[in-house]
């Protein structure tokens, strides 16, 4: 997995590509609580480049956007395709994610 | 069939995938020779791999976080075996057991973080059957993936490529 996080002005992207899973979401979790501690408020996370997903990635996943929400912000997924979007679609995730539309 | 035996720990997920998402282009391959003589309707290749190997990916973190506690203690023994009609993949390990009339389905409404992977198991698969071990013998997870058609636009194109009397799976 490689992942990488851009601060625009008013929108943090977040990009990860690769697998993101039990293996691999540890690595990630402090680059998320870090996004959640600088009250980040729009953040949009860019799957294009994920190419596999498990249950633990998408508890990351589902643990910024709480948070994220709690802080009164938004969290976007975009470019979900594949089996990660089988999985959001499993999970009822992709309307929440706003992952419906890609 | 296909045989692996990998050590229980995460650090071989991947490697155990790669060889799931290979074995169901040899069942789905398996499946194009008999699908010409019409026995046979052939799912998509994406989403059948997608839910295969999610489930298989589930299955084996299970084994490694839960029955060997992260610690790598003993092995994942994969028995893999693609046919024309399905794939069957069954797991055993030697870790501790569980019992999955215990585990509870996560209330998707609440966005949950975790308590997800059986219940990816058991939506993606047709049929999921553990055996909790015995005796010394291993817990045995076996999972069934039957090969059929599962979308409107598929069934319709299948009866365009088949004898139109024959239902799909």
């Amino acid at each position: 997995m490689h992942f990488s996080r851009i601060d625009g002005d008013h929108v943090t992207v977040l990009r990860v590509e690769g697998e993101l899973d039990a293996n691999t979401a540890p690595e990630l979790r402090p680059t998320l609580d870090q996004i959640v501690a600088d009250r980040r408020r729009r953040v949009t996370v860019d799957l294009s480049g994920l190419r596999l997903i498990d249950s633990s990635g998408v508890g990351a996943l589902v643990s910024l956007y709480k948070r994220v929400r709690a802080q009164g912000g938004n969290v976007h997924v975009e470019g979900a395709s594949d089996q990660p979007l089988a999985i959001f679609r499993l999970l009822r995730l992709d309307a929440v994610f706003g992952a419906a539309a890609v | 069939m296909i045989r692996i035996s990998v050590p229980g720990s995460l650090g071989y997920r991947e490697l155990v995938l790669r060889a799931v998402e290979s074995s169901c282009k040899l069942a789905r391959s398996a499946g194009e020779d008999v699908q010409e003589a019409g026995h046979v309707s052939l799912p998509r290749a994406e989403p059948f791999e997608a839910e295969v190997v999610s489930a298989i990916g589930e299955a084996f973190n299970n084994i490694a976080l839960h029955g060997y506690g992260g610690a790598a203690t003993g092995r994942v023994d994969l028995e893999i075996t693609p046919a024309p009609d399905q794939l069957t993949i069954v797991l055993r390990d030697t870790g501790k057991s569980f019992d999955p009339h215990a585990v509870p389905a996560p209330d998707l409404v609440h966005l949950p973080e975790s308590g997800m992977g059986l219940y990816i198991i058991r939506s993606f698969m047709d049929l999921v059957e553990y055996t909790p071990g015995r005796d010394g013998a291993p817990n045995v997870l076996r999972l069934v993936k039957q090969m059929r058609r599962v979308s409107p636009e598929a069934r319709s194109l299948q009866r365009a490529q088949s004898d139109p009397q024959r239902r799909p799976r």
